[in-house]
């Protein structure tokens, strides 16, 4: 076969279809990956209007240009729309355009679950712009922050809009946050050890496991208020036993780790795109990965520094200072060894280089402010100023914006196949620059002059007027610069001439392919030795293009991509992808109805889609692996292996862990919650507390084990080839997990207190409600084990999904014994 | 895998102890230990100190399992871990020497 006959066969397999059956059923890294991109700039140029209504307001002192009303919803929608709708899913795009080609793969491990997560945050998005087009858009601050976000202080359904939509988005956050882990580890070209990978996949593999593990808080937080506010449970009022403080714990749980989680994919960018700019390779490949590490680990350890000024002890206070000015020590490492790279290289000043050192001045000033505000003396003096906005949007823009319009002007001949028109990205880079630092610069000073945040107008005599004119100024400057770059995108697009292949001369996997990139990649699969294959093997482009590399063989339509060791690199098994679907836009669809019932307060009718959507996860599920076995297959150099049904440690094992991590992160933050209302906060101990349950108790924990071994019991009977056993030992699993949730609701009716009249019940409520929800997902996935079996799908050489169910049993039964020793903790120890 | 988990173990390490010390200054302050003086100190520092010096050693023997760490990447990443994780926990530590207790 030759190139051309590769490229047409391949592309009929990986392609989407034209039109609008392509668009509601693609489920392509590179389709979903651009969808991404560009809803997420949308969405900013939605937040950078509200950007500039605030500035019109802010210009002159007593303007009567928006009412309160409309202020609070502008800047709580401003910096939600930045954060949740723009930094993130711009990050998402990017990483699943980039991360396949960058590691020589054809796609991501689960193409379903990007187009899924693509279609929540669409929806979810644009169910906050609603509101906001509406004049009912959040307006408590992004932060949410009870009591003023409470029902009593925000009746209406702001707040709900955002928690809701937020919690819809972030699903979208969490899947790409477990898919992103699953491919970096798993799915990379063969031969392509961790210590060969291009530096932009640790970035992402890094910041994708922070996100496994700081988003769940948040979404923890966000359920609890909203059920506070839906049903009254008091977790945050402190009259009742709550405490306002929870929730800005767990926020800020999320939140530190936030700005990091925004901040390592831009710097991923930085350490990409800055040695190809300076012509040399990325100086302390070993140190930037370490000190990666650490900034990681440390990010969550610094949430308090936001919560400096609400009485918490000086211990406390101290821990977290120290933690956040530790933090300045890794990022340090990583500027140094970029300017040593740019000291070793020789620079060109090409545009992206322009923005990589407006990023350098622009984020190191951020970073100072940091360590100044890390300090508890100076933060309780600046603290809720404009001093703070101004470090805050050092940090975001400098360490965000800059580094992904670096990106931007570097990829775009690869999204596009078009070189750029001249001189146009330089005036956009210029008015940006200068408009930025005029707008917030002058910020630090209006700070420390005294001027709050969130302040919707401010009498003449202050003496703030002339720098709040001169931010308004800068920030149209700024504004001018975005809409010259969106024209500068837009003319390539359109009208500009074809960009030769790899216009940079850049020695990683994304640029051995044409431009624009073709749906499946590569004709075949490139074996890496080097981090810098295209540096090592100059010709590799042109001998994948001729097949080559692995998986040149195109066989019975299907999607095939190589599976790595995960260390080694070595090749472990193949991959066969699932093809175009609607399922993930019908599931989304399914969900939303879900979270709008939610919203309009008709809880009800928030089951019918709640039950459609655990129909079409069992569809989803269904409608994979074989009935018959395949054995190990060709993959090319004469090797074979096997396809990843019949392989242990599949891509759905290794998202399924991921998963239970982030679930368990939500447990251990109700955990805590639970502990934390228990010690710190006020009107404790409760008027009432659990006063009988032994026997409910017991019920449910020997039934919670027992479902835990019969799954157990089935997997290995199912891999002993014994089917009829393992039959049973699923249907047995099932009757537990029904028992589980039976007694778990007996114990909460019987013994516990009202979860209305105080924080204790409605906590212990809440723990009980996770464990029923976690045995009924073991029930179901016992279940659908029991029909798997039936059907022929499940073998002795085709375990995967008894061993995801296994993960899942093995999870409830912890998680029910958990919860049990706590909601039965006050019956030994009062 | 396990170059992931060695060149993680001295950060969680770090992120143990700091849980550690901070879940036990909020129940120590909530029950009291600061009023409980003994042996020329209070419960609640004593405490407190003796297990941030014991996490510092716990910082310390990670540095030296750390050692063993095959060659390459994956030793100098868990080195650096253990190394930062040990530095870490003694300086977000000082505060329980230093400090007053629960104001």
């Amino acid at each position: 076969m030759n190139a051309l006959s590769r490229h047409r066969a391949l592309t009929a397999i990986w392609g989407s279809p034209r039109g609008w059956r392509g668009t509601v059923s693609s489920v392509n890294h590179s389709d979903i990956g651009k969808r991404f991109i560009l809803a997420a700039f949308a969405f900013f140029a939605i937040g950078g209007v509200l950007a500039m209504l605030i500035r019109a307001q802010l210009a002159t002192p007593g303007s009567a240009f928006v009412g309160p009303e409309i202020y609070n919803q502008l800047f709580t929608m401003h910096g939600s729309i930045m954060m949740f709708l723009f930094a993130i899913p711009m990050f998402e795009g990017l990483a699943l355009y980039l991360l396949p080609k960058m590691l020589g793969s054809r796609d991501m491990a689960f193409p379903r679950l990007s187009a899924y997560g693509w279609w929540c945050y669409v929806f979810g998005g644009s169910i906050l712009i609603a509101a906001l087009a509406l004049g009912v858009a959040p307006d408590s601050g992004w932060f949410m922050y009870t009591p003023l976000s409470s029902k009593a202080y925000t009746p209406g359904i702001n707040a709900d809009v955002w928690l809701l939509g937020i919690t819809f988005v972030e699903i979208s956050a969490v899947a790409a946050a477990i898919e992103i882990t699953v491919s970096i580890l798993r799915l990379r070209a063969p031969g392509m050890r961790l210590d060969r990978m291009p530096l932009l996949a640790w970035y992402l593999l890094i910041t994708a496991l922070m996100m496994v593990v700081a988003f769940p808080p948040l979404i923890l937080g966000s359920i609890l208020l909203e059920v506070e506010r839906a049903f009254g449970w008091p977790f945050f009022d402190p009259e009742r036993g709550g405490s306002p403080l929870l929730w800005q714990h767990l926020f800020w749980l999320f939140g530190h780790p936030e700005v990091y989680i925004i901040f390592l994919p831009a710097a991923g960018v930085v350490s990409t795109v800055l040695p190809v700019m300076a012509r040399t390779r990325i100086l302390g490949y070993g140190w930037i990965i370490a000190a990666l590490l650490a900034l990681a680990f440390l990010s969550f350890g610094l949430w308090v520094h936001h919560m400096f000024t609400t009485g918490i002890p000086h211990m406390a206070l101290g821990f977290f200072s120290a933690a956040s000015a530790l933090v300045a020590v890794p990022t340090a490492l990583q500027i140094f060894a970029w300017l040593g790279t740019l000291w070793k290289g020789r620079p060109e000043l090409k545009l992206p280089m322009l923005y990589l050192v407006g990023f350098f001045l622009i984020f190191v000033l951020g970073g100072l402010t940091g360590v100044m505000l890390a300090m508890v003396p100076f933060d309780w003096q600046a603290h809720d100023t404009h001093f703070v906005v101004a470090h805050l949007h050092y940090v975001l823009v400098g360490g965000f914006v800059f580094p992904m319009l670096a990106g931007a002007y570097y990829w775009l001949p690869h999204f596009t196949g078009r070189a750029r028109i001249p001189l146009l990205g330089e005036a956009a880079f210029w008015l940006i620059l200068v408009g930025f630092n005029l707008t917030f610069f002058l910020m630090h000073l209006t700070g420390l002059l005294g001027m709050p945040r969130r302040i919707y107008t401010y009498p003449d005599d202050m003496g703030w007027t002339w720098l709040n004119l001169l931010s308004s100024v800068g920030s149209f400057i700024m504004a001018f610069g975005f809409a010259m770059f969106a024209v500068d995108v837009a003319l390539q697009i359109y009208l500009s001439r074809r960009a030769r292949r790899n216009p940079w001369g850049a020695h990683t996997l994304e640029w051995a392919m044409p431009v624009p990139a073709p749906a499946y990649n590569f004709a075949s699969q490139p074996r890496v030795d080097d981090v810098e294959p295209l540096a090592a093997d100059p010709e590799l482009p042109l001998r994948l293009a001729r097949g080559e590399g692995y998986l040149a063989e195109i066989r019975h339509g299907w999607r095939e991509t190589m599976a790595v060791d995960v260390t080694s690199g070595a090749v472990d098994h193949v991959v066969i992808l699932p093809g175009n679907t609607r399922l993930p836009i019908i599931t989304a669809l399914a969900t939303g109805c879900f979270f709008l019932a939610l919203l309009f307060g008709f809880y009800w009718l928030a089951l019918p889609p709640l039950a459609i959507v655990v129909a079409l996860a069992w569809r989803w599920a269904w409608t994979l692996g074989w009935r018959q076995e395949i054995g190990p297959v060709t993959i090319g150099a004469g090797e074979t292996a096997l396809t990843h049904r019949e392989a242990p440690g599949a891509p759905g094992w290794w998202g399924t862990i991921f998963l239970l991590v982030a679930d368990g992160t939500l447990l251990g933050s109700l955990l805590f919650g639970y502990a934390f209302l228990w010690v710190v906060a006020p009107n404790w101990p409760p008027p009432e507390l659990i006063a009988a349950g032994w026997p409910q108790g017991i019920l449910a924990g020997l039934a919670a084990l027992a479902g835990t071994v019969l799954t157990r019991l089935a997997a290995s009977a199912c891999v002993a080839g014994n089917n009829a056993s393992a039959s049973l030992w699923s249907a047995l699993a099932v009757g537990a997990q029904a028992i589980v949730i039976a007694a778990l609701l007996w114990l909460g009716i019987a013994e516990l207190p009202a979860p209305t009249g105080h924080a204790y019940a409605a906590s212990s409520w809440a723990m009980i409600a996770y464990a029923m929800l976690h045995a009924f997902i073991a029930l179901l996935c016992a279940a659908f084990i029991r029909a798997r079996i039936a059907s022929g799908h499940v073998r002795a050489d085709r375990g995967l999904e008894t061993s995801v169910a296994q993960l899942f049993g093995d999870y409830a039964g912890v998680a029910t014994w958990l919860i049990l020793a706590c909601v039965l903790a006050p019956l030994v120890l009062t | 895998m396990m170059l992931l988990a060695r060149a993680s173990a001295g950060l969680l390490f770090w992120a143990f102890g700091f849980s550690v010390l901070y879940g036990l200054h909020g129940i120590g302050c909530a029950y009291g230990w600061h009023t409980m003086d003994i042996a020329g100190g209070n419960l609640f520092r004593w405490v407190l100190v003796a297990s941030w010096l014991l996490l510092c050693a716990g910082g310390a023997a990670l540095i030296v399992l750390a050692k063993a760490a095959p060659a390459g990447l994956e030793r100098r990443l868990s080195l650096t871990s253990a190394v930062v994780g040990c530095v870490s926990t003694f300086v977000t530590g000082v505060p329980v020497a230093v400090t007053s207790a629960c104001v």
